[in-house]
């Protein structure tokens, strides 16, 4: 049966507590004061920083003989900044299995919690999904409050709120939602924060877990949410208006409200010329099209539709495909799976076997069985170009792999008209989608004229004055 | 219920996917794949009798193996009461499915030009696969010979025949090229006139018996065929769909010029050759109460080359003199007034008088249409202009 | 979600004319020959003045159904409703066939199986059980597809292109006039499907003009087209049943590109499907209002009419001619009531109270 309150008696009240945590890396260590009054310290082994504890704890207040022992008076006699009080035993146990330690003295019907937690992190480096080459190098790690400080020192403003939430029943995980005050609707902040606290799971070991539950769409195939693993991006999106949510234990932030656009846009944007970056945002859309689309096509046109491809390219691929035994769709189905497997598989594997797996996907699987013939040269060419294309907006690579197979069980269904079916079918479900109250498909639909500058195309930022409007920010303007 | 009608949407997502699944595995909706089409690059049509002999010339796949590609060629004929049953005596007799997709050309034979080619080219007005932007042609002899022919052009006949029908040869004013399109509106217009160019393949000079077995595998190999050099400088006129006449290449090229086409073609006259650099043709219809005629061209020339020493300075100048350019203009008249005549006397309304009528004054054109060309008063002016 | 003035005005100037491209352009020239301009211009300033009228009865932000429940009572306007329904399904029947005509030529290169339209059901199943609304941001994207389609194709074939074809004017008479008036009331029944529409969107100042400007504006690139298309098929207009799929077909350059019209054909196809499923979705939406359909049964509803609609298509599978020349020719007079007449009742209704009221 948990204690409901403390009793004043550190023995006890530590016993008490160290009930509910009996694991063995919780420690208990007793001392008593110049005046003989006895203190009771409950932490967990790995994740408080010993030394950090006793130079600031321990020492002063085993040298205290002070009369006064209310809590306030003892906090002004520790070292530690970061220094309060808990009342409720299950509060403080989740706060030692936080790291932080938590102490009991005589009378108090308070624990002391001292902020000496010491997790360990690994350095900030360059993320790996997120690699520029030209701009800050700097990542998110693991650690939450690393991360709020790489923002923190990007955003030196008092508008700049950060508001700590705990998700989780057992992993009691810390989630930071951020915000810029005035720049962000406070609409998405209370709906941000109201469906984090609506969320009873008990462990949240990754902020990918949050998604679905952002999500207004939760078995949608495309992403509502949107995710960076960069700082700078993550402060460019709340100047922007948008929220932003740091979890403990993961380097993926999200971003709310998420626009299909943003992934065609990056980080160097605004390192190169305006033209460069507007012609590299429609080579990526370009680049995202082939690879949905081609794979389709190329199966529409042999079976459906020959008049597709000139006469010429016909006879080449028609002479590739004699004799291979299986029909167009079921060939480029089949190689396309093979990629799909190719991928998942040298992501998964060690780096110095991935090598050897692409050599052997590429030159093995790939031309044996050209020469075998169980495969003719230009699917492996289709699939492989729509392989490419797929990395070229990397953020949408899940969707966009999943939308080329369905596109080619349509293709290989009823031609170029279930292709273009099932892009209406895409289309209307993109438009209707819409998240925190902001559509999925702005600033095209519905359109916003305004923010047109900024999509596809992409203005110099010297004229890109206001805030995106399709986030309705109630700080319009960004710049004057 | 209401639970029930609240999971339907996601049951019937998983149905549909389950039947995109069925078909895109079972994959037949009556479609003719890529392996069971013959894809026919041209077709010559001859009539035999009441009937009709179509031979498509297909294209199939070069080379023995997977990884290379190419055009080569092969004929098939079929024979049937309409070219439609051709068509169908070419799939019963071989499996493969012919499509007219890619279908660019089409050569009709003498006895095909003979009677109303409208018999035949019907099939091709009327299906909605095979484009209307198809070029028509008429040939000496039979249509099966010309495409079946070895062109020392080209591996396969149906493009050695295009490279002589393309815009570069068009200019030159040497051929007159026509589409489906444009001979049916001719033939359904008001004028029922129309031509194509008119196809003599002419042996090369030189061309060792043997020799024409380049042709590529898969194609029917004719080791013993010779190789053939195509000409298309003359025009087949048609009236009312039938061959009315054959324009000379003279002829052709004042056509060409009337039309406007030529740019950089040549015009030879007493031992020169000048090139026309720039050209306007018209033909206007006369505002008079009588039916007249006038045909107009303006040419902008240089002198290119002739057949006699020139001094240094002649030949940095390339102007023309004053006696050249009357000559010239008097050459033009003439090939001018030669195919008027050529055309007032077959009846064909080969430069759409009757349509000009028709659109410039529907009452006149009420009037006048049953008037036989040869009746109209014509006028031409032709104009040869040297640079300044 | 809601549909804005903007995104109708966008449906008025790109998505209408783009549904008038396909039969319409051969029935024309059939009809009035090379005067085929003159009937089509007539209709377009008949509708737009029309979409003016329905525009300005949108200024009460009121649907058709709360219109007539307000002027008539609950079930005479159910009545109405319902026999707009009926009309908006009826009207729907011409484009679904177009629709599979197009299906059939500009998808295959052989006559493929009955079973690949049906799909399109599937499809309109879906989109009719969306909210109208959902449209506008369709129309969003679809209005610049559409521009982009149009002038594609008319850049395309502008080298084959003798506008003189066009000449002489009225040669056609009132004859051929009155013919193509007559033949074209199956393709502009615009004012119909904007009544649909109002109260679904707020009205802006100026709309009713600007949406009858906007609709001249996008009938300016329609009449563009029909004289393009005569100008390139002359007399064989008549033979060209899809007409926007096959008037490009003759740039020169085409054998050196490969078949690039087809991605503006692609494009205009993509967007007709679009506006052919509009009078279904008006239909279910007005159904759905009028009788107060629980929300689970809306789907259905939608179902439901796709499946008659299939049913209609399949039965009418082998005559296809007929039934289009029986729309065009014996039952175009059922199109005027429900543009025309039920508009300017309304706006007399409606106009009047609000002149007693001022």
């Amino acid at each position: 049966m948990q204690p409901e309150k403390l009793t004043g008696d550190p023995a006890r009240d530590g016993a008490a507590l160290r009930a509910l945590l009996p694991a063995q890396d919780i420690l208990t260590f007793r001392f008593s004061d110049a005046r003989g009054r006895a203190y009771v310290c409950l932490f967990a082994d790995a994740l408080t920083d010993k030394q950090l504890l006793a130079e600031q704890v321990f020492l002063p207040l085993s040298r205290y003989a002070g009369e006064q022992t209310e809590a306030h008076t003892l906090a002004q006699h520790t070292l530690s900044p970061e220094v309060r009080t808990e009342g409720a035993p299950e509060r403080l146990a989740e706060e030692v299995l936080a790291g932080n330690p938590v102490l009991f003295w005589e009378g108090a019907d308070e624990g002391l919690v001292v902020g000496t937690k010491k997790v360990p992190v690994r350095a900030v480096a360059e993320p790996p999904t997120d690699v520029a080459i030209k701009g800050p190098r700097e990542g998110f790690i693991e650690d939450v409050k690393t991360n709020t400080s790489l923002v923190r020192r990007r955003l030196k403003t008092g508008e700049l709120r950060i508001e700590m939430l705990t998700v989780g029943r057992r992993s009691a995980t810390s989630v930071a939602l951020c915000w810029l005050e005035g720049t962000c609707r406070a609409a998405v902040v209370e709906e941000v924060r109201d469906r984090l606290s609506a969320i009873d799971i008990d462990a949240l070991p990754d902020s990918s877990y949050l998604t679905r539950f952002l999500s207004s769409r939760p078995y949608s195939l495309v992403k509502q949410v949107g995710t960076t693993e960069k700082p700078d991006i993550f402060c460019a999106k709340l100047a922007e208006g948008r929220a932003g949510i740091l979890v403990d234990g993961s380097p993926i932030a999200l971003t709310l409200p998420y626009l299909l656009v943003e992934d065609f846009q990056s980080a160097e944007d605004n390192f190169v010329p305006a033209f460069r970056a507007t012609f590299t945002r429609f080579l990526r859309l370009f680049a995202l099209l082939v690879a949905i689309y081609l794979p389709a096509f190329y199966v529409a046109a042999q079976l459906f539709k020959l008049q597709l491809l000139p006469v010429k390219l016909l006879l080449t691929i028609a002479g590739s495909i004699r004799d291979i035994p299986l029909s167009p769709s079921l060939e480029m189905l089949l190689v396309l799976l093979v990629l799909e497997v190719l991928n998942e598989a040298s992501i998964r594997m060690p780096k110095y076997v991935g090598m050897a797996l692409s050599v052997v996907g590429a030159l093995v699987l790939g031309e044996t069985a050209v020469s075998a013939g169980f495969v003719s040269t230009p699917a492996i060419i289709i699939v492989a170009f729509s392989g490419i294309g797929l990395y070229a907006v990397p953020n949408l690579i899940e969707e966009t792999s999943v939308l080329r197979l369905v596109m080619l069980l349509a293709a290989g269904s009823v031609g170029t008209y279930g292709i273009v079916l099932l892009s209406a079918l895409v289309l209307v479900y993109l438009v209707t989608t819409e998240n925190f109250g902001v559509p999925l498909a702005a600033p095209f639909a519905p359109l916003v004229a305004r923010d047109l500058k900024d999509c596809f195309l992409k203005y110099n930022l010297r004229s890109l004055k206001m805030r995106p409007a399709s986030l309705a920010s109630p700080n319009k303007r960004r710049q004057t | 219920m209401h639970a029930f009608l609240k999971r339907l949407p996601m049951k019937l997502w998983i149905l549909l996917f389950a039947l995109a699944v069925f078909t895109f595995f079972s994959n037949d909706f009556a479609l003719v794949d890529i392996q069971k089409t013959a894809l026919v690059l041209a077709a010559g049509i001859d009539r035999e009798g009441e009937a009709f002999s179509l031979t498509a010339q297909i294209a199939v796949p070069k080379g023995t193996d997977r990884t290379t590609g190419g055009t080569s060629s092969v004929e098939i004929e079929g024979k049937g009461a309409t070219v439609s049953d051709c068509l169908t005596d070419i799939y019963a007799r071989t499996g493969w499915v012919p499509k007219l997709i890619y279908c660019d050309l089409v050569v009709l034979g003498e006895s095909a030009a003979a009677g109303d080619v409208f018999d035949c080219l019907d099939f091709f007005l009327r299906n909605e696969y095979i484009p209307d932007a198809c070029l028509l042609a008429a040939c000496e002899g039979s249509a099966k010979e010309l495409i079946s022919s070895t062109s020392a052009i080209d591996d396969t006949s149906a493009l050695a025949l295009e490279k002589l029908f393309s815009a570069a040869a068009e200019k030159s004013g040497q051929v007159m090229t026509t589409t489906l399109r444009e001979f049916a509106i001719g033939y359904y217009g008001k004028s029922g006139s129309g031509y194509m160019p008119y196809v003599r393949a002419e042996q090369q000079e030189g061309s060792a018996q043997g020799q024409g077995g380049a042709r590529s595998s898969g194609g029917t190999q004719q080791p013993q065929q010779e190789e053939k050099i195509y000409s298309a400088r003359e025009t087949a006129i048609f009236s009312g769909g039938r061959l009315a006449a054959l324009l000379s290449a003279e002829e052709t090229f004042a056509f060409s010029l009337l039309e406007g086409n030529v740019y950089a073609g040549t015009l030879t006259e007493g031992g020169k050759t000048y090139v026309i650099l720039q050209e306007r043709g018209s033909t206007q219809i006369g505002e008079a109460d009588a039916p007249a005629v006038t045909l107009r061209v303006d040419c902008k020339l240089q002198l290119y080359g002739e057949d006699s020493t020139s001094s240094p300075e002649r030949l940095a100048k390339g102007t023309l003199t004053d006696a050249e350019e009357a000559r010239l203009s008097d050459l033009l008249t003439r090939r001018l007034q030669a195919l008027w005549e050529r055309c007032a006397r077959a009846d064909c309304d080969l430069l759409f008088v009757r349509r000009s009528l028709w659109r410039a004054s529907p009452a006149r054109y009420a009037a006048w249409k049953d008037i036989p060309l040869s009746d109209y008063a014509v006028t031409v002016l032709a104009r040869a202009e040297g640079l300044r | 979600m809601k549909l804005c003035s903007r995104q109708i005005l966008f449906f008025l100037a790109a998505v209408a004319p783009v549904g008038k491209m396909v039969l319409m352009p051969a029935r024309l020239a059939a009809a009035a020959g090379n005067d085929l301009l003159f009937p089509a211009l007539a209709q377009l300033l008949v509708q737009a003045a029309l979409i003016f009228g329905v525009l300005l009865l949108s200024r009460r932000e009121r649907t058709l159904f709360s219109l007539l429940e307000g002027a008539a009572g609950k079930w005479f306007a159910r009545v109405v409703c319902l026999l707009f329904s009926l009309f908006l399904l009826f009207a729907a029947l011409l484009p679904v066939i177009e629709q599979k005509i197009m299906v059939r030529s500009i998808f295959y290169d052989t006559i493929p199986a009955h079973l690949v339209f049906t799909p399109f059901f599937l499809f309109s199943a879906y989109l009719c059980s969306r909210p109208l609304a959902a449209l506008g941001r369709m129309w969003d994207i679809l209005a610049p597809l559409a521009a982009v389609g149009i002038a594609g194709i008319l850049l395309l074939c502008t080298g084959s292109c003798d506008l003189a074809a066009l000449a002489p004017a009225g040669a056609a008479g009132w004859r051929g006039f009155g013919s193509g008036m007559t033949v074209t009331c199956s393709w502009f029944y615009d004012s119909a499907l904007l009544l649909g529409l109002i109260g679904r969107f707020p009205y802006r100042k100026g709309l009713a003009w600007k949406g009858a400007l906007c609709y001249l504006a996008g009938g300016a690139a329609l009449l563009l087209f029909l004289a393009v298309f005569y100008g390139v098929f002359g007399e064989i207009a008549v033979l060209q049943t899809l007409g926007f799929a096959r008037v490009s077909a003759f740039f020169r350059a085409l054998p050196v590109l490969g078949r690039i019209d087809y991605l503006f054909v692609f494009a205009l196809a993509f967007v007709m499907t679009f506006y052919v499923i509009l009078p279904m979705q008006e239909a279910v939406g007005t159904v759905a209002e009028a009788f107060g359909s629980p929300a689970p049964l809306a789907p259905l509803l939608s179902v439901g009419v796709n499946l008659a609609m299939l049913a209609a298509v399949y039965a009418l599978h082998f005559s296809p001619s007929a039934t289009v020349s029986a729309m065009t020719s014996s039952l175009f007079w059922i199109y005027p009531i429900f543009t025309a007449a039920l508009p300017l009742l309304l706006a007399l209704r409606f106009g009047r109270r609000h002149a007693r009221i001022s």
